[in-house]
């Protein structure tokens, strides 16, 4: 392809990507990107040779003064755009940049108009820059940087002949050899030089000291909306997100094989007081935690009058969506949280809350405690609770025999809270089934509904049956919403939580254990997905790049570049080890074979050091690999060259042949230009031949410089010359 | 003592230079408000943008050093040029990298510190290939040029920057003065006022040179009859050669600083005159100052004298010369022929700087100075 049409295409493919990335980020309406998209197809098929419409567009092209108008227009559009219909600037700024887009991409004719397509696209990507954090806009900006290495490669090329440029780019089907055409080298550069350019990019970007002055903030995206995590939340709020796919979070457990958690709670908040149909955490006063250090928060208390410290405790590290909420969740029990946050609250029950719900993806580490039943609360001694404690977890809205002869029938042959709890649990367990589909919300008691009626609900309902009756039979509960995360991913080691694994649960408060979690729910017995297994891993790996891209771009700060930092100033040392183990893992096989060898050869003695020897002998092949062109380079000098210097040489014994046959023979003492000095001597009409093929053949014999084919074709003619005179 | 900068960075310096292109200019600023926008918004996707325009600008400056370096320069020039007439020059130019070739080298020559440009622009040049380039070459003042080197530049790969890289490749060349068309009142001046000297030799022509007593191998058509009637002996006529003729051209080197314009006249009048009648083959004698030529012809000897008038320099009178009310230029011993006398200046009695003298035989004659 000849250069101004390869500059072409590739202009248009830099304004297509950048259309592309807007139309993704949704910052475009759909007649805008249709009559853009339109226009970008229109002028694609006429860069590729359709005749027909070459000719079409031949007869319905717009005069210069047309164009203008619909500029005008076009601006005037964008002030109507941004006072009445939009009613802000950067989208009707993004509207007119697709207006201009079509209108050059119709009017390319000068070099000028291809700078201002460039300028455009660079706007635009930069726009959907600004519109989005997704994942996709790192194809859209890969290809934008390839397209953008090759746009400006070709317009430098092009940039040759100053005169012809317009005549050149204005129709490209004349003259396409003046310039020149894409060779493979030139492909095969202008790729390199992308690659090299992202690579650069990448280095740059993990560098580039992270400064935000904040003039202009802002969130991308609106909030994902959830609930059953306010301060009042009906009986049965969560029933209609449980259909909901979306994830709200991921969870990262560093040691999750030596939990081998195949479910995984995540605790948001905990209510006490239920009235019949809602439940109300009345302990949701918030007070700030102390900061440990900075960024590292203590929470202290968990209205518990005997917290257990006996449990494992489960380091986490979570990715958060912006929620509509401010609760920050964690496994139970947080203990510390740390993150980029000015302020952590908590409340008397354990919760934790943000002062207001994030605006943007979030991400903090929480350290939690397992509170495990300690053997104390298997035994049957009476158990007595503060005052302020039973007001708050003994309560119950009504007195409904029912549900009190149900628990008492349930509890009656068990002693101790813990097994009455667990009889509750097993209870309901066994004898009610999931399902989803439970329309409670508008009968008068629905917690009698559910337990003696439909006996069919879901979370909500099961927690508020099983917390209602333990209260009843005087053991502290209250309920918990929360997600109950079950999706693994195994790629990225960290747990997908979706809108969909919101749960409730209960906690049961044990006079040596404390509170302990109890969930009667049973399991659902919904097939999890007709989906294929492979389209899911696919979906999990997907799921993890997103992750990746999420915290390495877009949440990357001068608090990683900080940790970075402190990492290498903490040592070469971890740094060098950590590099260690990374070439051990990579070279683990071919060192355990070559560490066999000596182990083989050599007596037993000899086996510690079999893969210092393996380590040893990889380098050696690596450094032999690296340093094997060079030496073959020395050993073989260029064969090019090689060749030049031959055919000077052959050319000139041929000279001394010819001469010599006219009886002047060159013996071994005389230098070529003693040779040249008898020549004159002897064959004046000789001289210019040999003066010239000796000059050439010193100078590659001797001064080592490269002659070239126009030279060597003179040294062909002086010696043909040569010849016709030794006929004549 | 002042601080010496290291030889290598002096020799980078000098050999290195970079200059921001005006789109190159639009690109830096389109960074820097993408710059402003990453730290107002704190948006990454913004520092991606940015990092990545970096990138272009840092590949741009590596790409364009590594198409520049290892490029092997070679100039040919005529050994002659004569001012204000075009020759072409030629420049091989080869890139000795193994593997990347050389994009968009545009070739300037340097003189006198100066970069000169010429319009050849390389546009592809891959690894080991070479290019042989020509371009007009116009010298515009006779005298030694002396070609300093060589500066290639590239704007590749992105047109951000032009960077230009200076090789050694010295040269230096003969610069003629300039040859005009010599007036036609000034050609019957010479041919009237200067005596036509033929040597007496024999040769072709139509006069008579000499009788002798014919030879065997003589041409029998040159047997003189009437004679040979006469004396009853074979005698042979013969002729007188017509076409040696010989001339001695004296240029005038000393004159005065305001008399330097006329003084280049004088030596472009000479330069004319000597190519005049070497075409019309005269043996001729140039003396330039107290530099002074053999009699001869041919080409070889044309472009002798001519390096000459190219080389002479304009010497300003002495004392001696001042005292000297007219200024009289010495006469040679009579070697034959013509001799053409070219003065700038009459001495310290002249003071009018646009007056060239022109004296054949030492008569003066007019129009030497039409058409300078």
């Amino acid at each position: 392809m000849a250069f101004n049409q390869a500059l072409r295409l590739t202009s248009i493919l830099l304004a297509a990507v950048s259309f592309i990335g807007l139309t993704l980020g949704s910052g475009l309406p759909a007649w805008l990107a249709v009559l853009t998209g339109g226009g970008l197809i229109v002028v694609l098929l006429r860069q590729f040779t359709v005749e027909s419409l070459r000719h079409l567009a031949s007869h319905v092209s717009f005069s210069s003064a047309g164009w203008n108008l619909l500029v005008i227009v076009g601006f005037l559009g964008f002030w109507v755009d941004m006072f009445w219909v939009s009613g802000e600037l950067l989208p009707a700024g993004i509207h007119f940049l697709m207006i201009l887009m079509v209108i050059k991409l119709f009017n390319l004719k000068l070099r000028r108009d291809y700078l201002h397509l460039y300028a455009i696209s660079l706007v635009a990507i930069l726009a959907s820059g600004s519109l989005t954090t997704d994942l996709w806009y790192l194809p859209i900006f890969l290809l934008y940087l390839v397209a953008g290495v090759w746009t400006l490669m070709l317009f430098q090329i092009t940039k040759g002949s100053e005169d012809a440029d317009a005549l050149l780019i204005a129709d490209q089907s004349r003259q396409p050899e003046l310039l020149g055409r894409v060779t493979p080298q030139l492909f095969w550069l202008a790729n390199g030089l992308a690659l090299v350019c992202f690579g650069m990019t990448l280095a740059i970007f993990f560098t580039i000291p992270r400064i935000s002055a904040g003039f202009y903030q802002k969130g991308f995206g609106k909030n994902i909306r959830t609930s059953g995590f306010s301060e009042t939340v009906n009986l049965g709020a969560i029933g209609p997100i449980k259909r909901d796919p979306s994830i709200v979070m991921r969870v990262e457990v560093p040691r999750r094989t030596l939990h081998a958690m195949d479910r995984f709670y995540v605790r948001g908040v905990s209510f006490d007081q239920y009235d019949g149909k809602s439940w109300t955490n009345r302990l949701g006063y918030r007070r700030n935690l102390s900061e440990e250090s900075p960024g590292m928060f203590i929470i202290r208390g968990h209205q518990s009058p005997a917290p257990s410290r006996l449990g494992d405790t489960i380091q986490q590290n979570i990715l958060l969506e912006p929620l509509d909420t401010s609760v920050l969740f964690a496994a139970p029990f947080a203990e510390k949280i740390s993150g980029k946050f000015p302020v952590v609250q908590s409340d008397f029950a354990g919760s934790v809350y943000l002062p207001f719900p994030s605006a943007s993806r979030i991400e903090y580490s929480v350290v939690s405690r397992s509170h495990p039943v300690l053997p104390a609360d298997l035994g049957s001694e009476p158990t007595h609770y503060p005052e302020s404690f039973t007001r708050h977890f003994l309560q119950i809205p009504y007195i409904s025999g029912r549900i009190g002869r149900l628990a008492e029938d349930i509890t009656r042959a068990q002693t101790s809270p813990y097994e009455k709890a667990h009889a509750i649990q097993t209870f309901l367990i066994h004898n009610y089934r999931y399902s989803l589909d439970a329309p409670l919300a508008g009968v008068d008691r629905p917690l009698e509904e559910f337990l003696f009626l439909r006996k069919t609900g879901y979370c909500e309902h099961y927690a508020t049956a099983m917390a209602i009756m333990l209260r009843t039979v005087g053991i502290p509960a209250r309920l918990v919403t929360g997600f109950l995360a079950t999706e693994w991913n195994e790629y990225g080691s960290y747990y997908v939580v979706r809108q969909q694994d919101a749960h409730a649960w209960i906690e049961v408060y044990l006079p040596h254990s404390g509170w302990v979690m109890m969930d009667p729910t049973p399991p659902s017995g919904e097939p999890v997905g007709d989906v294929y297994p492979a389209w899911r891993a696919l979906e999990r790996i997907l799921d993890n790049v997103k992750l990746q891209w999420s915290r390495f771009f877009v949440q990357y700060s001068a608090v990683d570049q900080l940790a970075v930092v402190r990492e290498l100033k903490a040592g070469g040392q971890s740094v060098g080890h950590k590099a260690l183990d990374s070439m051990a893992t990579l070279f683990s096989p071919i060192l355990r074979l070559l560490g066999g060898i000596p182990d083989y050869v050599f007596s037993s003695t000899l086996r510690p050091q079999g893969s210092s020897w393996g380590l040893i002998v990889v380098a050696c092949i690596i450094l032999l690999a690296l340093s094997v062109k060079r030496i073959l380079a020395r050993a073989f000098p260029d064969k090019k060259r090689t060749h030049e210097d031959h055919r000077i040489v052959d050319l000139y014994k041929q000279m001394i042949k010819r001469l010599a046959d006219k009886g002047i023979a060159k013996t071994a003492t005389t230098t070529p230009l003693e040779f040249v000095h008898i020549a004159r001597i002897r064959w004046s009409e000789a001289n210019l031949a040999v003066a010239s093929i000796t000059e050439l053949y010193c100078r590659a014999r001797f001064g080592g410089i490269h002659l070239t084919e126009e030279e060597l074709g003179v040294a062909e003619d002086r010696l043909r010359c040569l010849t016709m005179l030794g006929k004549s | 003592m002042p601080l010496q900068m290291p030889f290598f960075v002096r020799r980078w310096f000098l050999h290195r230079s970079t200059k921001v292109t005006s789109e190159g200019l639009q690109f830096l600023i389109f960074t820097l408000a993408i710059g402003i926008a990453a730290i107002n918004t704190g948006n990454n996707l913004f520092y991606l943008l940015l990092a990545m325009m970096l990138s272009l600008i840092l590949i741009s400056g590596i790409v364009a050093e590594y198409s520049l370096r290892r490029l092997v320069l070679h100039r040919h020039l005529p050994d002659l040029i004569v001012v204000n007439q075009p020759v072409t020059a030629t420049l091989v130019v080869k890139n000795r990298k193994s593997s990347l070739p050389s994009f968009s080298l545009t070739i300037f020559d340097v003189s006198d510190g100066r970069d000169l440009a010429r319009g050849v622009t390389v546009h592809e040049l891959p690894s080991g290939a070479s290019r042989l380039v020509s371009y007009p070459f116009l010298a515009t003042r006779r005298g030694r040029l002396r070609l300093d080197g060589v500066r290639v530049a590239t704007e590749f790969p992105f047109g951000l920057f032009m960077k230009k890289a200076f090789y050694h490749v010295e040269g230096s060349v003969v610069v003629c003065p300039e040859i005009i068309p010599l007036d036609e009142r000034l050609l019957q001046g010479l041919m009237s006022t200067g005596q036509e000297q033929n040597l007496h030799r024999r040769g072709h022509g139509s006069d008579l040179y000499n009788l002798r007593l014919y030879h065997a191998g003589d041409d029998s058509r040159s047997i003189h009859w009437p004679t040979t009637a006469r004396t009853s002996q074979l005698t042979v006529r013969e002729t007188e050669a017509e076409e040696q003729r010989r001339a001695t051209i004296r240029l005038l080197t000393i004159a005065p600083v305001s008399h330097d314009v006329v003084f280049e006249q004088a030596v472009s009048l000479s330069a004319s005159l000597v190519q005049h009648l070497a075409h019309q083959g005269y043996v001729i004698q140039l003396i330039v100052g107290a530099d002074c030529s053999t009699f001869g012809h041919g080409d070889a000897h044309l472009h002798e004298l001519l390096r000459m008038l190219a080389l002479c320099q304009r010497s300003d009178p002495s004392g001696e010369f001042i005292a000297r009310k007219k200024f009289e230029p010495d006469r040679r011993e009579d070697e034959g022929g013509t001799e053409i006398v070219v003065q700038s200046w009459c001495g310290p009695e002249d003071h009018q700087p646009m007056r060239l003298t022109l004296l054949v035989d030492g008569q003066p004659v007019d129009g030497a100075l039409h058409g300078l």
